[in-house]
């Protein structure tokens, strides 16, 4: 720890302030709750490596569906949002109210632009058969990537509420300063959700010719 | 009240030193990202681009804990009960793995 972070010791019994110290904690269990979701999407890929029939009753690939250039947009504008968020939290550590608006103005402009995205994404997938019903690859995949979406849609409400919640003159000083940080730490806790969630549930897809899990069909006997 | 006070200068002249540390981060975060996306498309062995996009995706995960989440600046303590969850998660999917060992499980109970 630096000395400046140990001049600003919390004066309790772990000298961590209790909120950051609960959130860090939320965050844990956060980290469980995710881990199922993607064990669970990841060992049913390896179940169920078909994909999934469509309405018309045609077999399709999970690589027919994915964009890799919109998912890679969604994650570099996710990763920025991190950055600005963590631009956000040191400008109230400065004291620079105005800094803070300014960059967490562009946090939840990104993370709106993500949701687009995923939105997007959803609509495309129905459209091409891939129901939370019809398949186990549609289930896992949906509650996955919803649930991640989920804790988007929160965070960028969280940060609406600060960006107005600013202009009361209350968040100030420290108590304000944490106040952000611990929404700064769980908007970072999305992106590293997203990061996983990216190179285990899409980039994988792209290995090979059906990806790491392989085409799911009967191969033909020599 | 104390919680109100003025930033000190040495905590000042912290942050301005985090905040490059930031702009470094993001840029290097960015080009990851985009080596990440360019690796899938290499004519190497698949289990080569496995083991580095896994690498890779764990250095951008411990990098944003690290310096975004100011865990390197932190008491250790958050370290470890971050830490805790996340052995968790993997021994979760560890677990669920050898239960579900693809050799020996018959998918057609599933249907």
């Amino acid at each position: 720890m630096s000395d400046a972070a140990a001049a600003h010791e919390a004066p309790t019994s772990t000298g961590i302030e209790h909120k950051k110290l609960i959130m860090w904690l939320f965050l844990a269990s956060d980290c469980m709750f995710f881990g199922t979701l993607i064990s669970t999407h990841l060992l049913y890929r390896k179940l169920f490596p078909a994909g999934f029939t469509d309405a018309a009753g045609h077999q399709r690939f999970i690589q027919d569906l994915f964009s890799i250039e919109l998912t890679s947009f969604s994650t570099f504008i996710l990763l920025m949002s991190s950055f600005l968020m963590a631009l956000a939290v040191s400008a109230m550590h400065k004291g620079q109210l105005k800094s803070f608006r300014r960059n967490v103005l562009g946090v939840i402009f990104f993370g709106l632009i993500f949701l687009g995205c995923q939105v997007y994404e959803f609509t495309h997938f129905y459209h091409m058969g891939l129901t939370i019903q019809n398949s186990v690859l549609g289930s896992t995949f949906y509650v996955l990537t919803g649930t991640h979406g989920t804790h988007v849609a929160i965070g960028v409400l969280w940060l609406i509420l600060m960006y107005f919640y600013s202009f009361t003159g209350k968040l100030g000083g420290h108590v304000g300063a944490l106040d952000v940080e611990v929404a700064g730490l769980y908007w970072h806790f999305v992106d590293i959700v997203w990061i996983i969630i990216f190179t285990a549930v899409y980039l994988v897809e792209y290995l090979g010719p059906y990806g790491i899990w392989g085409s799911g069909l009967p191969t033909v006997s020599q | 009240m104390s919680s109100d006070a003025a930033p000190s200068p040495e905590s000042l002249a912290e942050e301005t030193r985090r905040y490059h540390h930031f702009i470094v981060l993001a840029l290097w975060l960015a080009v990851v990202t985009g080596a990440e996306i360019v690796l899938i498309y290499l004519p190497i062995p698949t289990a080569a681009i496995l083991t580095v996009l896994t690498l890779m995706s764990a250095g951008k995960f411990f990098a944003v804990i690290l310096w975004f989440m100011h865990l390197i600046y932190d008491k250790r303590l958050l370290f470890w009960c971050f830490f805790a969850g996340l052995a968790l998660a993997f021994a979760t999917y560890a677990a669920l793995l050898m239960l579900f060992s693809v050799d020996r499980i018959d998918t057609r109970w599933f249907t």
